[in-house]
């Protein structure tokens, strides 16, 4: 697989995929400073459970909510130490300032922190309380609390697991899928028991034989895998239901409303270690990569600050002008490398000078129809990018740009170097208001 | 200063998407310009060196305009409206391969003046975007004036849009259509006399000079569509519609219905333009159903003119269409993720 092909045959590289994918998992230590933030998921923020001076033992709760109606997910404690401070730091994803606690590392010990379940004879309920305890959310970039996708109150009749890993600079799904494979089967078999659903589906972007062990267990346990066609906007869990299939989610609803779920496959291991080892959501894969250096896949610890990812790669950070996190096409770009990992980090891509800054020559829109042809939503980008300019909200509300999935693929196409995300953005924020 | 810093928008780091295709505005127009110096190859063989000339004639006017007006804005240090030739050169090849070969130099020379002067220059400070497509409005405002000046016996000679012998023809009647087809059965290559219908698919001596050769034109046009992602919908749609209307009216009148397709399909006007001059970004519509109503609308403008005689009626048929773009940019939108048929969503629970 070269390259993946979206929609008019536009295509995007995959030599950063190629490049990494077959590097085994590093574990990197954890850092002297560890920095979580107490809102890493869509929701609102927790609060923090811990005060300064306080010695925190590794998986302590740090921040949490009592109300339970609300949508959070608890975040814990990566390591054992002592919290230095609880100040505000602009979280990238958010691109808010938000609460974040320093804990000064001890040591970078282990340990069980929950009371290991044995899912065929736990009940439903108590797995899904694990869930919730673990602080588990969608670990695709998403960051929506898994316990409550799981417990939807809706009859689910398809569980799909993403491992299509859409990105182009990832690859850290993948080395689950070869160095884990009994584990995902393992989280796959909870899930499947939490939202009682027999009709199963791995989709994945490998082809037959590289990763023959969890192909094997998959099919011993009646599981399907759909081998997906090369393409990066069909990861969206939305677009990924229709490519398999073939239903569209009504627009205003969700997948579990049509009773489908669907779940990324670090999601699922992260449901098997809160599950099968007693242990929260405080470490996760994600992939390294520059021009410069090649990349690396790594397990890093969440609140581990991004220089310190540098160090452990005897990296000097001064060699790139850009350093992003996540997806090459929705991540953001970090104002500073004191940004750690979160629970919906991804990636880390470093950007030469020459790189790091593809659209500064933009120039005006030539109408080339590029963005529409791509959108994978079918929806109209430069004519709503005009309309937001005008702040035409009845014509925005007409061209739907509610709908928008902020792929970032009309940008990539366009031959005047346009971003239109903030466009669509604002255009979004307008019809809201 | 950035992108950034020169956004309307409120930047806070930089945001996504990081990579690009790396496919730029000046790639499609130097690929254009490709496909575009194939067609004038063969329009050069077939038509002879008057054709190389106008071509030449053209490209040499705009390249001269536009370094004028670059030259005028640098000197009084105002912002370069086009920094690159390369689609400036595209829209002095259209206007080259749009002119009859018949016509006087000084008159494409006079519409690649125009071309570049007002319609791109000039749309483009005045309105940001090009409304018409230039080389069809600068044609149309010549020939326009040319026309008002009809009844002067020496507007004839060189009128470019009532051909003196233009003015006889009846293609009202499968008689008068068959009488005036005439001048395609002049042409003999390697010996052999053609057909009409022949000449209006392989070898047209005289009419557009891009569209010497009918079959050429369709396949540089459809590979240009396909590879550079062309409004097809445009091309298709008037395509389909000029041969659905020419069989309608052959069999109506009842004469030689290919040779009704060929004549209307093929005669360099129309298919030229429909390929090169109706797909033009920024003058057509974007939404795909208002695409299909601007080929169709123009198909059935150009053939209803073609009766008329007023044989570069395509170009009157295409700046009247690009006139509508702005209002049909505002209807016949695809139906989003979402919101498609209930056959296609499952219901909910």
């Amino acid at each position: 697989m070269k390259s993946f092909k979206e929609k008019g045959r536009f295509e995007i590289t995959l030599g950063i995929k190629e490049s990494v994918a077959e590097k085994p998992v590093k574990i990197v230590p954890p850092a002297e400073i560890m920095s979580v933030y107490l809102k890493q998921h869509l929701g609102v923020p927790t609060q923090p459970q811990v005060q300064i001076g306080d010695s925190v033992k590794f998986g302590q709760i740090l921040g949490d909510l009592e109300e339970n109606q609300k949508v959070y997910a608890a975040v814990h404690s990566p390591v054992n130490g002592k919290v230095i401070d609880i100040t505000t730091q602009k979280n990238p994803f958010s691109n808010k300032v938000e609460q974040i606690i320093k804990i000064q590392t001890e040591d970078a010990k282990t340990n069980q922190v929950f009371e290991k379940l044995n899912p065929e004879t736990a009940s439903k309920e108590d797995l899904l309380n694990r869930v919730k305890k673990a602080g588990i959310v969608g670990l695709g970039g998403a960051t929506y609390p898994t316990h409550l996708k799981l417990g939807t109150p809706n009859r689910i009749t398809n569980l799909i697991i993403n491992a299509k890993e859409s990105d182009p600079n990832t690859s850290s799904d993948y080395r689950l899928m070869v160095e884990k494979p009994d584990e995902v089967l393992k989280g796959i078999q909870v899930m499947a028991k939490i939202l009682n659903v027999h009709d199963i589906i791995v989709a994945t972007r490998t082809k037959e034989g590289m990763t023959p062990h969890l192909d094997a267990i998959l099919q011993e346990h009646g599981i399907r895998v759909v081998r997906m066609r090369p393409n990066y906007s069909i990861g969206s869990e939305k677009l990924l239901i229709k490519e398999i299939l073939g239903y569209e989610v009504p627009q205003g609803h969700y997948p579990p409303e049509i009773g489908i779920v669907v779940h990324n496959i670090a999601t699922v291991y992260a449901v098997y270690e809160a599950v099968y080892e007693g242990l929260p959501l405080v470490s996760r894969g994600i992939t390294f990569y520059s021009e410069q250096t090649g990349g690396e896949n790594l397990w890093v610890r969440i609140g581990t600050p991004i220089e310190h990812i540098f160090n452990f790669l005897n990296i000097s950070p001064t060699i790139f002008e850009k350093t992003i996190m996540g997806s090459i096409f929705m991540g953001p770009s970090l104002e500073s490398l004191n940004i750690p990992i979160e629970k919906g980090t991804t990636a880390i891509t470093g950007f030469s000078k020459d790189r790091s800054k593809p659209y500064a020559d933009e120039i005006p829109c030539i109408r080339c129809n590029y963005c529409n042809i791509v959108c994978p939503v079918d929806i109209y980008p430069q004519l709503i990018m005009e309309a937001t300019k005008k702040e035409n909200v009845t014509l925005l509300k007409k061209l739907h740009v509610e709908v928008c999935i902020d792929c970032g693929l009309c940008s990539y196409v366009c031959p005047s170097l346009i971003k239109f995300t903030p466009y669509l953005l604002k255009g979004k924020k307008l019809i809201k208001t | 200063m950035t992108v950034e810093e020169r956004s309307p928008m409120q930047f806070e780091g930089i945001r996504p998407p990081h990579i690009h295709m790396g496919f730029s505005k000046d790639e499609l127009m130097l690929k254009t310009f490709l496909m575009l110096s194939i067609i004038a190859i063969g329009s050069s063989i077939i038509m002879g060196i008057n054709a190389l000339i106008h071509i030449l004639t053209a490209l040499g006017t705009v390249f001269v305009i536009h370094t004028l007006i670059i030259s005028f804005q640098k000197w009084k240090k105002k912002p370069v409206s086009y920094d690159s030739y390369t689609s400036t050169l595209v829209a002095g090849m259209i206007v080259g391969l749009a002119m009859p070969i018949a016509g006087p130099f000084y008159i494409t020379a006079a519409v690649a003046l125009v071309t570049v002067l007002v319609f791109k220059f000039g749309q483009n400070w005045l309105f940001i975007r090009k409304y018409i497509n230039p080389a069809a409005g600068a044609k149309t405002v010549l020939l326009g004036l040319l026309s008002i000046m009809l009844f002067w016996e020496e507007s004839l000679s060189i009128g470019q849009l009532f051909h003196p012998h233009h003015l006889d023809l009846n293609l009202w009647t499968a008689e008068g259509f068959e009488a005036s087809m005439w001048i395609f059965q002049r042409v003999t290559i390697f010996g052999r006399d053609l057909s009409a219908t022949a000449s209006l698919l392989f070898w047209q001596t005289h009419g557009w000079i891009g569209g010497a050769c009918g079959i050429l034109v369709l396949i540089v046009g459809s590979i240009a569509v396909v590879w550079l992602r062309y409004k097809w919908r445009i091309v298709g749609s008037a395509l389909l519609t000029m041969i659905g209307l020419a069989v309608v009216f052959g069999l109506i009148v009842r004469d030689d219905i290919l040779l009704r397709i060929s004549f209307h399909v093929f005669t360099g006007s129309f298919i030229f333009m429909v390929f090169f001059m109706a797909t033009e970004p920024q003058s057509t519509p974007l939404p795909e159903i208002s695409q299909i109503i601007f080929g169709v609308a123009l198909a059935v403008i150009t053939f209803f003119l073609q009766l008329l005689n007023v044989l570069g009626g395509s170009i009157f048929a295409l700046v009247l269409l690009n006139l509508a773009t702005p209002f049909l940019d505002k209807i016949g939108f695809r139906k989003p993720y979402g919101f498609k048929s209930k056959k296609q969503r499952r219901s909910l629970r």
